[in-house]
């Protein structure tokens, strides 16, 4: 490349440059000047029509669990000598950065009374933890901005960078202008405000709220873990219990046992209901008896005996690890049949990764693993797999009482990706899944933690 | 924590994590089951620590220890009360001042929690330096070297072993109490001392006096204890057990403290102020004769780098939950610049001052009086916050209790401020 041609690039590229940068101070301005800081507006003056100050402003109310996607303010509380009051949204004529304006000189001053879903935003919002759903972690706001429109002001955005904390411990001058360094939409935060009265029930239907769902539960378990003891409690009021159970069951052992005992017990064993049977065993064996026994009587009944049942066994052995979810057929089936029976079963996708095929007595014939199915044919028998099969060996089985690390030997030499537990004759009364073998058995590794030294 | 007979019976560690327990692991555990208010609280005997307490003793042999007995009663209810915060909450201090007071309150806070702690990370520093001074080693070829090995141990993830062995080392100050009873003090004048009240009225005695409550109620043990608590994940039902062990662990770590200045006392009693490590180890001479120099060194080497491994640690934590920022030790700089870049510059900064030709034993009791100033600020947090009854509910002080414990607020500050007063008057030639 001759000389010529990488200066020409260079300067195209910093022209470029430069377009980009004033296109985006042009932008961050006209938000910035569209934008009321609400760490600003606090303490700030409220005038009347005639420019007389009439009190000043000491929180913010805004509907934040209603049907609205951005929160309308829905009044202000003032400071009036030495008087708190309410003053209702539709005497304010505009919200400028730092002050407001009101469009009467006379005020209708009430006693604030919470409405449902109403929030003080200073008191409840600013400052507090809140679930950034983009972004995936827990954060605090360190400003929110509302945005004066037409006919109201509604919050529009939270801003959660560390300049804008700074700027909030300058001079007054400095709070009122707004900084939109690292501002998420509210529709991507889930907030939390301990002392609002819950909404109407299409509050599920928020933005925010749907995008909680689609997260990762190792995600979810993240953030879980990070929140405090009440947030935690509200966030997981939010959450199908399904998919509440999937993130518990990604959650840390300690953080999972003190999130149930916090939990109301109804709610809590509804949670462990819903998870895998092995994790839920898990869980409650971290529990007290009492702890336990409170959880499994608000269960149904079949499902208690169930993880009674599992609690039988011991931490560190096959029984203690085992899922006893276990998919069962017959040799006179066949393939097209089993698959239909494993499509029934697809919400476990993650806890089925073989096929126990059992004779009369329920006595075990056969594993067969999902590969094996994948490639066979639809009109396949069950009892012709088996033979095929034969060919490799007899399944490799442990039993209940088997240590954890004689399983994982076993496993390693069948070269399977799980095994399944049978009973004194040979009947299958679990599976143990590589997975489990590998959280069981993988020393605790990554890096240093605070918490490791207290744990 | 409530585990019955019959969880105990069972032969699952207690933690119940799903993770085989080596040896080695198993030792830990022992120390953790002791708590996080028990280890808080022996954070406390650290090299400035020892340097105080041994200072303590050389001084005015017996005469602090009827204060010991004060600070001990002070250091109870400030880690109880921190402890039942972060049970009740499930959150840090760190958190909980900024979500109840002014961001700019909070700001003071967390900066009282700074300045303090990097000046622990000095006299962490500073003993790692003196330690290997007692074994021929300069400080200047040491501290660099640390400093470095330190961060990248944190960092980088295999500090994990390091911990245990610094840990192990540090028991080399377990040796205080034989010490004590082997250098036959005078036990009478002992018990005295202990309950009887006695106060000298020079400056001298006032800054101990103040780097004694500096070094035991250290600002970072709060946030320390509570934090722990959260982690544990105890619940309010809990409480009771967070409770004995948060008193057991205070109590626990002063008595280890009150052998330190009573072993001094009856080794090298009345003979001045510290001036030198080697006089600090000393008093373990009836235990290790001629290696005394050696254990001691040890043990400070132990306990400095742990402590300089912690310490940082929990203010960046501290202050990364009151900013509500990324902080774990294995994001990038990118993902958390705020928690790692605190965390090194601490680190940088204290083994940098640390460098410099000063007294160490000077320096390291100069850090403990720093911290006895900025303690009464963060005990007011702690205060106010335990009052409220909006963050506590009914676990919030009682009327009683809250007599007692802004008492204790306000004596703490009462010293401190004493200690500044004269110090500044002191500067004008009027004290």
């Amino acid at each position: 490349m001759s000389v010529n041609t990488v200066l020409m690039s260079t300067s195209a590229r910093l022209r470029d440059r430069r377009v980009t940068l004033e296109r985006r101070v042009t932008a961050s301005k006209a938000v910035r000047t569209s934008l009321v800081s609400l760490a600003g507006l606090i303490g700030g003056p409220v005038t009347n029509q005639a420019g007389e100050e009439v009190g000043r402003v000491v929180d913010v109310v805004a509907r934040l669990y209603g049907p609205d996607p951005y929160p309308p303010v829905t009044g202000l509380i003032l400071r009036i000598g030495r008087r708190r009051t309410f003053l209702a949204a539709d005497a304010i004529s505009k919200v400028h950065a730092g002050h407001v304006r009101l469009r009467t000189a006379r005020v209708d001053l009430r006693d604030f009374v919470r409405r449902p879903g109403e929030a003080l935003l200073a008191r409840d919002v600013l400052d507090h933890q809140l679930v950034d759903v983009d972004g995936i972690q827990v954060t605090r706001a360190a400003d929110l901005y509302l945005a004066p429109l037409v006919d109201r002001v509604v919050l529009v955005g939270v801003d959660v960078s560390l300049p804008t904390l700074l700027r909030r411990l300058g001079p007054r001058r400095w709070q009122a202008r707004p900084t939109p360094e690292r501002v998420l939409d509210w529709q991507a935060v889930a907030p939390f405000a301990e002392q609002a009265t819950d909404g109407p029930p299409e509050v599920r239907l928020r933005a925010s709220r749907t995008a909680l769902h689609r997260l990762r539960p190792s995600d979810l378990a993240d953030i879980l873990e990070d929140l405090g003891r009440s947030e935690r409690q509200q966030l997981l009021g939010w959450l199908e219990p399904e998919q509440a159970a999937d993130a518990l069951e990604e959650m840390e052992p300690a953080e999972l046992e003190n999130l149930l005992r916090e939990a109301a017990p109804d709610h809590a064993a509804r949670l462990v209901d819903e998870m895998e049977p092995d994790e839920a065993t898990d869980a409650l064996r971290d529990l007290t008896p009492e702890e336990r026994e409170n959880l499994l009587r608000r269960m149904p009944t079949g499902e208690a005996a169930e993880l009674r049942r599992l609690l039988t066994h011991r931490e560190g052995t096959a029984g203690g690890a085992m899922t006893t979810l276990l998919v069962t057929v017959h040799r006179d089936e066949n393939v097209a049949g089993v698959r239909a029976r494993l499509a029934e079963q697809a919400e476990h996708r993650t806890e089925i990764d073989a096929v126990a095929v059992v004779d009369d007595q329920d006595r075990l014939l056969c594993d067969i693993a999902l590969f094996d199915l994948a490639v066979a044919e639809d009109t396949t028998r069950v009892a012709d797999l088996i033979a095929w099969l034969a060919q490799f060996g007899l399944p490799v089985t442990v039993h209940a009482d088997t240590p954890l690390a004689e399983a994982a030997d076993q496993l390693v030499a069948a070269r399977a990706s799980s095994l399944l537990v049978v009973d004194d004759v040979d009947r299958p009364i679990g599976r143990i899944l590589a997975d489990d073998l590998l959280d069981a058995m993988l020393p605790e590794r990554g890096r240093l933690h605070f918490r490791r030294f207290l744990q | 924590m409530t585990r019955d007979q019959d969880t105990i019976t069972v032969t699952n560690p207690p933690a119940a994590a799903p993770v085989r327990r080596t040896g080695w692991r198993r030792l830990t555990m022992v120390a953790a089951i002791a708590g996080p208010g028990l280890v808080a609280a022996n954070a406390g005997n650290d090299a400035a620590g020892i340097a105080t307490y041994a200072s303590a003793g050389s001084q005015f042999t017996y005469g602090t220890l009827f204060f010991m007995v004060l600070v001990t009663i002070a250091l109870v209810m400030v880690q109880e009360m921190a402890v039942r915060l972060g049970a009740h909450t499930g959150k840090g201090l760190g958190a909980l001042i900024r979500e109840q007071f002014s961001l700019r309150l909070t700001a003071l806070a967390v900066f009282c929690l700074l300045l303090a702690n990097t000046g622990l990370v000095v006299s962490e520093f500073a003993g790692i330096g003196a330690a290997f001074e007692l074994l021929g080693v300069p400080k200047w070829a040491v501290i660099p070297p640390a400093a470095i090995l330190l961060w990248a141990l944190v960092l980088f993830g295999s500090y994990h072993w390091a911990e245990r062995i610094f840990l192990i080392m540090s028991l080399a100050f377990f040796a205080y109490p034989i010490a004590m009873i082997l250098g036959h003090p005078d036990w009478g004048a002992v018990g005295h001392h202990l309950v009887v009240p006695h106060v000298e009225p020079s400056k001298d005695f006032i800054l101990l006096a103040v780097a004694l409550i500096g070094t035991t109620v250290s600002p970072y043990m709060q946030f320390y204890a509570a934090a722990g608590v959260v982690d544990r994940g105890a619940k309010p039902a809990d409480y009771p057990l967070i409770r004995a062990d948060a008193i057991l662990g205070a109590v626990f770590a002063c008595v280890v403290s009150l052998t330190i200045i009573v072993a001094t006392a009856s080794a090298i009693g009345g003979t001045g102020p510290l001036d030198s490590a080697a006089q600090a180890a000393e008093a373990l001479k009836p235990v290790a004769g001629q290696n005394a120099e050696l254990l001691f060194a040890l043990g400070l080497i132990g306990a400095s780098a742990l402590a300089g491994a912690v310490v940082p640690l929990s203010a960046s934590y501290a202050i990364g939950e009151a900013a509500g920022v990324e902080r774990s030790v294995s994001r990038s700089f990118r993902d958390a610049p705020l928690f790692l870049g605190l965390f090194t510059a601490q680190i940088v900064l204290g083994a940098t001052v640390a460098m410099t030709p000063i007294d160490v034993i000077q320096l390291l009791i100069g850090t403990q009086v720093l911290q006895g100033l900025i303690s009464p600020i963060v005990l007011v947090y702690l205060l106010v916050l335990t009052n409220r009854r909006s963050v506590l509910g009914d676990a919030a002080n009682g009327p009683r209790y809250r007599v007692i414990a802004t008492a204790v607020v306000v004596g703490v500050a009462a010293m401190s401020t004493i200690l500044l007063v004269q110090t500044v008057l002191g500067w004008f030639g009027l004290a």
